[in-house]
């Protein structure tokens, strides 16, 4: 029977040997990187990877390998010689395991994660990407309202073009660059150059170790719209002033941003508090005191080290801070990840089997040695 | 009979603790690095800082002296009590020939000098000490930042020598009119503070003293004008403010201790903190005047003075306790055990097996109970749980080890725990005390690990998953050593490999959770189960490897030795993640960073692949060669 003969394949323990093998052999190759190539960079070759490319042999990366002893684990069941009391403890600890493989599947396909900067006094209603980039593009012809027309980072890539029913033009990227520098002209700019362009340009620069140090930039080109708002911009990340275009009698704001993803509700920082063991710069604690605004309703709260905000599915968590002139700014990680409660059951489902098996199988491994002895 | 002495032993060290002691000047309590500490901590880390060790020995005490050695706080008094003699102390301790030549000094196998020696060569080479102090250390050749180090030594030695010199008695009041005016008696001294207390009854004295012209002067104006010269001359001194002693009058946590001349200088002095150093000032003088009953019956009196306004500051008791635990050295108690137990068990292999293999076992309890006791007390005076630095975690998977050694060894009596115990025990005591060296070991913990629930839960337990893993390494050792001995006794082989087995059970048990419950930590702290961080790929390749060889031996894809080799080489995996990541520096838990551990983790690898390997092939070979008959 070929489906038994798939399932008796599937099962052998020798799979998970040779898969645990090589994901331990990858683990330590990301780790070692990580101290070349960065966090995200090491951790999207070797560990988020289908197939890790060495040199030109494609090898399985970490969430194939992970999915490959998933399969092998839920085959494990197919055994029949498990099915019995004295290996109940076996069976739970496998459970477990499966619950711990599954729920890291659902974190790293479903969750997000992101920062949420807010100045003291001031209001946040959306959380911005780790590192995905988005174009915004805002009509601020209206005087009661903006329209805004996003442009999301799989779209930002060399000569994409940029098209949407809100626009009554086009915009064709030349080049998107990962990390750049603006830099003063120090000869006059060509006439197809406008904006920012104009006196200056954009220096492409090595990606950095760790990607949210790098400042992406874009340079694109608005075509016949027989304005003189024709010609190549430039644009980038964190840009003091933004872009602005005016084409047949409509008013454009264009920006380059981290990807934004709304909240249903607004957080308001009152205060951010930095407290320092007295005499020394070891910080003794960080907190922020808000308020999570929602339908009018104002709750007061305290974020601090340890002590995240829960709410809609979203978890606030002290992540860092920026010390300004005169009022700080605090940084909140925000996270919404849907796996979050699977390593806490599969632990407790592990934990029993271990303590299950240890318990049958422990007195038994130290008794007999004492009587083999007397014996 | 031996065990019995040794619970008595036990218990009269345990009533250092129990029984109360009196509050003496070791015990003053000190704010440094954020935490409050005992005198005697402090002034031992300063000495350890300048001098390299946390008493004096006699290579640097002057001869006349004719002592063996000299605590820590008894130089601090000397030096504090008289700064300008301070120099027959040779505490300078320069192990770099190359700093001690440039200084003009005699290099001799003792490198130690005194405070004038170097400061003279100091002299000489201030400013290629300024042009290079500014750079960061990456640029600094090794001749610099020992140089540095040998000036910021320096500069701590003045700070320390004359941090109370403002309460000392230097001053004479000779002539009776200012004697008169001061209210003291002609011929008493003085203090920098007393006078300053009392400068408002010398000012009529003052202004006459400016009002007249130099060759009206009578003898009083010019006693007036030689002790204000005295005071400037004191006033030099006021750099020396690391002694913080006097708590904050507001009672507060959050404020700052301040030193004796940073009170002296800001001149906002509280009533509560203008009581403790008049008393304190008083406490000196009496130690000038080698008046013991006097100054037994002020530091009585300074005791109460803490404890009533400032109660809510710090736990006296605990201070206490804390220098009772400097001088009560239970790690080299300890220590001392483990060493004896295994020096006795060797013993036992040649003479009277039954009999000294129980007092070799009593000795590796006897050294347990030291051990556990030393913890305990850390506990106890940092209010938090055991492990929380390096240094904790290594004493700490040493106790664990002991602990699983003294329980095979209870299963087995055999003598095969107590080897392993004192093994564990004896090697990572040493490698504890190196660490040891490098300052207080009570530090302050930053903001995320401020959690005691966390630190109880997730980094016990992944120590002990350390502790009990390296445990099944030594087995592992042990198995293939004693199939080297005797390959044809199966029977007893069994029995070890099947403990080896167990053993790698229960360290799985300890990794995978501490593992697990790292992870939820890191869920509640920063939001994400797992971020591929190196300490965490170190946890999990321990338990990636421990779930491998479990799996191998079970499909029969190795068998015995191959086991215990493999649980030898996991010492390796348990080496790396537990010191190794910190070797990348990158990552959130590269807290406990250590330059030069690199050669002794390589050292340690090739130790255990070779004897692991080379034990394996030999015990293999012996079995072939058994097979073969």
């Amino acid at each position: 029977m070929p489906l038994r003969d798939i399932i008796n394949f599937l099962k052998q323990p020798k799979i998970f040997v040779f898969a645990i093998i090589w994901m331990m052999m990858l683990v330590v190759l990301g780790t070692l990187a990580q101290k070349d190539m960065g966090l995200f960079a090491a951790q999207n070759r070797y560990f988020s990877a289908w197939i890790t490319w060495f040199w030109y042999l494609p090898m399985p990366g970490g969430r194939l390998t992970l999915i490959i002893i998933l399969i092998n684990l839920s085959f494990f069941f197919f055994n029949k010689s498990i099915w019995k009391i004295k290996k109940l403890g076996i069976v739970i600890l496998h459970l477990g395991g499966i619950l711990l493989l599954v729920g890291g599947g659902l974190t790293a396909m479903f969750s997000s994660e992101g920062n949420m900067v807010i100045e003291e006094g001031a209001q946040s209603n959306h959380v911005e990407d780790y590192h995905l980039m988005e174009l915004a593009v805002i009509n601020t012809s209206a005087l009661s309202f903006d329209e805004f027309t996003i442009f999301d980072q799989p779209l930002l890539k060399r000569s994409q073009i940029l098209r949407h029913q809100n626009l009554n033009f086009e915009i064709e990227i030349l080049n998107y660059l990962e990390n750049c520098a603006p830099a003063k002209r120090t000869s006059p700019a060509g006439i197809q150059y406008k904006g920012m362009m104009k006196n200056f340009m954009l220096n492409e620069l090595k990606p950095e170790k760790e990607d949210n140090w790098n400042r992406p930039g874009l340079i694109y080109q608005i075509n016949n719209t027989g304005t003189n708002a024709d010609g190549m911009y430039g644009i980038f990340l964190g840009q003091s002033v933004s872009q602005t275009v005016s084409i047949n009698d409509k008013d454009y704001a264009i920006i380059l941003r981290r990807q934004r993803t709304y909240l249903p509700f607004s957080i308001e920082l009152l205060d951010f508090k930095k407290i320092l063991h007295p005499g020394t710069d070891i910080p003794k604690s960080f907190s922020s005191e808000i308020n999570l605004i929602e339908n009018g309703a104002v709750r007061k709260i305290l974020i601090q080290m340890n002590e995240p905000l829960r709410h809609k599915g979203y978890t606030f968590f002290q992540s860092s801070f920026i010390e300004g002139p005169d009022n700080e700014t605090t940084v909140l990680a925000a996270v919404k990840n849907y796996g979050r409660l699977f390593p806490y059951i599969s632990s407790i489902i592990m934990c029993i089997g271990l303590l299950f098996h240890l318990s049958q199988k422990l007195p038994d491994l130290f008794r007999k040695s004492r009587e083999k002895i007397a014996s | 009979m031996k065990l019995c002495s040794l619970i008595f032993l036990f218990i009269i060290s345990l009533g250092g603790v129990l029984l109360p002691r009196d509050f003496d000047h070791r015990d003053i309590p000190i704010h440094e690095n954020g935490r409050i500490k005992p005198l005697d901590t402090f002034v031992r880390n300063q000495l350890l800082l300048i001098y390299g060790k946390r008493s004096i020995k006699s290579n640097a005490l002057p001869d006349e002296l004719n002592s063996k050695g000299l605590s820590a706080i008894d130089w601090f008094f000397d030096i504090a009590l008289n700064p300008e003699e301070g120099d027959k102390y040779k505490v300078f301790n320069i192990s770099n020939p190359e700093v001690v030549a440039s200084l003009g000094l005699y290099w001799d196998p003792g490198h130690v000098y005194n405070r004038r020696e170097i400061l003279s060569g100091i002299k000489n080479q201030i400013d290629y000490i300024a042009s290079i102090q500014g750079k960061p250390e990456a640029e600094l050749a090794q001749f610099d930042i020992q140089l540095l180090k040998v000036y910021s030594n320096v500069i701590q030695y003045q700070a320390l020598s004359y941090s109370l010199s403002c309460l000392l008695p230097l001053i004479r009041i000779q002539n009776e009119t200012i004697a008169q005016s001061l209210s003291v008696n002609p011929g008493d001294k003085l203090s920098y503070y007393q006078l300053m207390r009392k400068a408002n009854q010398l000012s009529p004295l003052m202004e006459r003293l400016l009002n007249l012209d130099k060759n009206e002067w009578s003898e009083s104006d010019y006693e007036l004008q030689h002790i204000m010269g005295v005071l400037n001359e004191i006033d030099q001194d006021k750099f020396a403010r690391i002694l913080k002693i006097i708590p904050p009058e507001s009672g507060s946590q959050n404020d700052e201790w301040q030193s004796p001349w940073e009170l002296m200088e800001s001149r906002m002095i509280g009533p509560n903190q203008e009581n403790l150093l008049i008393t304190l000032e008083s406490y000196l003088k009496s130690r000038i005047e080698n008046d013991a009953v006097k100054s037994d019956s002020v530091i009585e009196e300074y005791e109460d003075l803490l404890s009533r306004p400032f109660k809510g500051l710090f736990n006296l008791t605990n201070v206490k306790l804390e220098t009772w635990t400097n001088k009560a050295n239970l790690f080299y108690k300890s220590i001392a055990f483990y060493i004896l137990a295994f020096l006795l068990l060797v013993i036992s292999w040649m003479t009277k097996p039954k009999i000294l293999r129980r007092i070799s076992y009593a000795c590796l309890l006897g050294g347990l109970a030291f051990h556990f006791y030393g913890i305990l007390l850390r506990i106890i005076i940092m209010q938090r749980p055991p492990v929380s630095t390096l240094y904790e975690s290594i004493i700490f998977v040493s106790l664990i080890g002991v602990i699983c050694a003294s329980l095979l060894e209870y299963n087995r009596k055999d003598g095969m725990g107590i080897f392993m115990g004192a093994i564990v025990g004896g090697v990572l005591h040493f490698v504890g005390l190196g660490y040891a060296n490098d300052g207080d070991t009570l530090g302050m913990l930053v903001a995320v690990l401020n959690s005691n629930f966390w630190l109880a839960t997730h980094v016990t337990t992944i120590t002990i998953g350390y502790g009990t893993s390296l445990f099944a390494g030594v087995l592992g050792h042990v198995y293939l050593l004693q199939t080297i001995r005797t390959p044809f006794d199966k029977k007893y082989l069994k029995t070890v490999n099947a403990n080896l087995f167990g053993a790698t059970l229960f360290a799985l048990f300890f990794t995978l959770f501490g593992t697990i419950l790292g992870g939820i930590w890191a869920d509640q702290s920063w939001g994400r189960f797992w971020g591929w961080d190196p300490k965490e790929n170190g946890a999990l390749l321990i338990v990636m490897w421990q779930v491998m060889m479990l799996h191998l031996r079970i499909t029969g894809l190795v068998k015995p030795m191959g086991f215990a080799l493999g649980m030898i080489l996991n010492n390796i995996v348990v080496i790396l993640a537990w010191f190794g990541v910190n070797l990348l520096n990158v990552g959130l838990h590269s807290y406990g960073f250590a330059t030069g551990i690199a050669i002794n983790i390589s050292l340690f690898i090739a130790f255990e692949l070779i004897t692991g390997l080379g034990t394996y092939f030999w015990a293999k070979n012996r079995q072939k060669q058994l097979t073969a008959y």
